[in-house]
């Protein structure tokens, strides 16, 4: 088993979509995946779990995986988080279309 | 922050005057006005502080919610007024979280204000004090009763509360839409909020945010309760049995003889347990509902597996040899 804690850095928090993104990537792997939020812990593949921690930004949440491929999965879903989800680098892209 | 609220689920005087009136139609009347009270609610148990007010404080359990009923005040009244103050300083030396007079009974002013100062809010109800004591602590012990999420879903089968379980994608949502379409009623998909009530019930709830919303791999979420109406959904439901679900695997050796094998637990409770390997072709929904029945059946007092084993010995023991065809019918009925 292999723990870790991420905060959600994007500014619309745990929304719809990243709820989605997390779920589609946690599914990828065979480790089962527990995201906790204070006492509350959901299934990490369950886009319904994933939505009810209702994350805003600043929220830390641990993640935690148990499986074959825990370590892949965890570094998979902290990279996400670390990213915001694709949300919080405008300038990143804008970057990338002037090059 | 909200984490620490979730992990030690203290309720605070505010909320606790709002939920009684909202939750349990119990609408408490201050008497004095208390910014900051000095403590909040830390447990599910009242106390009528009696021997407290007499003098003596020694495992006076202050941190509970103080009653003050008809006796306490009585007891009070009968005091001229400097014993009185003496007598009430004795609680007001704690941090209590909060002092109710029930059945209508009031304190004097100047105890109100020995109250007010010591920053602890004091209410009033007509209410009977064993009625109002008895409502109180069904709410506290709500509150107080210990929680989890569980990843599941949760359908009223013929009134037996079965939460189907396994890991994700083996198909527990699919499950709960065909029994939903059958009939059955959802309380809640992938996240059921668990409560222990006294130490064995497990009552069983679907989330204030998701409510009867569910996710259906393939088709999105999907509202079941605007799709199939009121008669399709519930809002919480005693957890009798566990479904798990779990990929056929030809090692595991299944039940063939007993339908219950072995137990699941949930906060401390152990449930009765139905393993049901996935196979293709197999319908999950119908084995789900004679699960349901068969559980119903074996409440009821009837057990399959018992009639049948009696059945058998009875045979064995009459020395009968061979099997008859089972038909019970005329020689002339041709059906």
């Amino acid at each position: 088993m292999t723990e870790r804690t991420v905060t959600v850095t994007n500014q619309a928090g745990i929304h719809t979509r990243p709820a989605s993104i997390i779920v589609r990537t946690a599914s990828n792997f065979e480790a089962e995946i527990i995201i906790q939020r204070g006492a509350y812990e959901i299934n990490g593949k369950s886009v319904i779990g994933v939505m009810t921690l209702a994350a805003e930004q600043g929220v830390e949440l641990t993640l935690r995986a148990d499986g074959p491929d825990e370590s892949e999965a965890l570094a998979a879903l902290a990279d996400l988080f670390a990213r915001g989800f694709g949300e919080t680098a405008p300038d990143e892209s804008s970057a990338n279309d002037d090059s | 922050m909200s984490e620490a609220e979730s992990n030690a689920p203290t309720l605070s005087i505010d909320t606790f005057v709002e939920r009684l009136r909202e939750r349990a139609e119990l609408p408490l009347t201050p008497l004095n006005s208390v910014d900051a009270p000095c403590a909040s609610i830390q447990e599910d148990h009242l106390h009528r502080p009696g021997l407290a007010l007499a003098g003596y404080v020694e495992l006076f359990t202050y941190q509970r919610v103080q009653i003050l009923g008809n006796t306490e005040t009585r007891y009070l009244r009968h005091l001229d007024a400097q014993a009185r103050r003496e007598a009430f300083a004795h609680l007001t030396q704690f941090d209590i979280p909060c002092i109710i007079c029930t059945a209508g009974n009031s304190l004097g002013a100047s105890l109100l204000s020995m109250a007010t100062e010591a920053h602890i809010p004091v209410f009033q109800t007509d209410t009977p004090t064993v009625d109002a004591m008895a409502t109180i602590r069904a709410l506290l012990v709500d509150h107080f009763a210990p929680q989890k999420a569980v990843h599941g879903s949760l359908v009223d089968v013929y009134g037996v509360g079965l939460l189907l379980s396994g890991p994700s994608g083996i198909g527990k949502s699919e499950v709960a839409l065909d029994l939903i379409e059958r009939g059955h009623r959802l309380v809640a998909d992938d996240v059921v909020m668990v409560t222990r009530r006294d130490s064995s019930i497990l009552m069983g709830a679907g989330t204030d945010l998701v409510q009867h919303f569910m996710e259906v791999r393939g088709l999105g979420l999907v509202d079941i309760r605007a799709m199939f109406g009121i008669r399709a959904i519930r809002f919480q439901k005693r957890v009798e049995l566990v479904v798990q679900m779990e990929m056929a695997d030809a090692n595991t050796e299944y039940t063939r003889i007993d339908m219950i094998e072995g137990t699941h637990e949930i906060l401390g409770v152990p449930l009765p347990q139905v393993r049901v390997p996935i196979t293709p072709g197999k319908s999950v929904t119908v084995i789900c509902e004679v699960i349901a029945m068969n559980y119903l059946l074996r409440h009821y007092g009837y057990n399959p597996k018992e009639v049948f084993q009696q059945r058998l010995r009875d045979r064995i023991q009459s020395k009968r040899s061979g099997l008859q065809r089972g038909i019970h019918y005329f020689e002339q009925d041709y059906e």
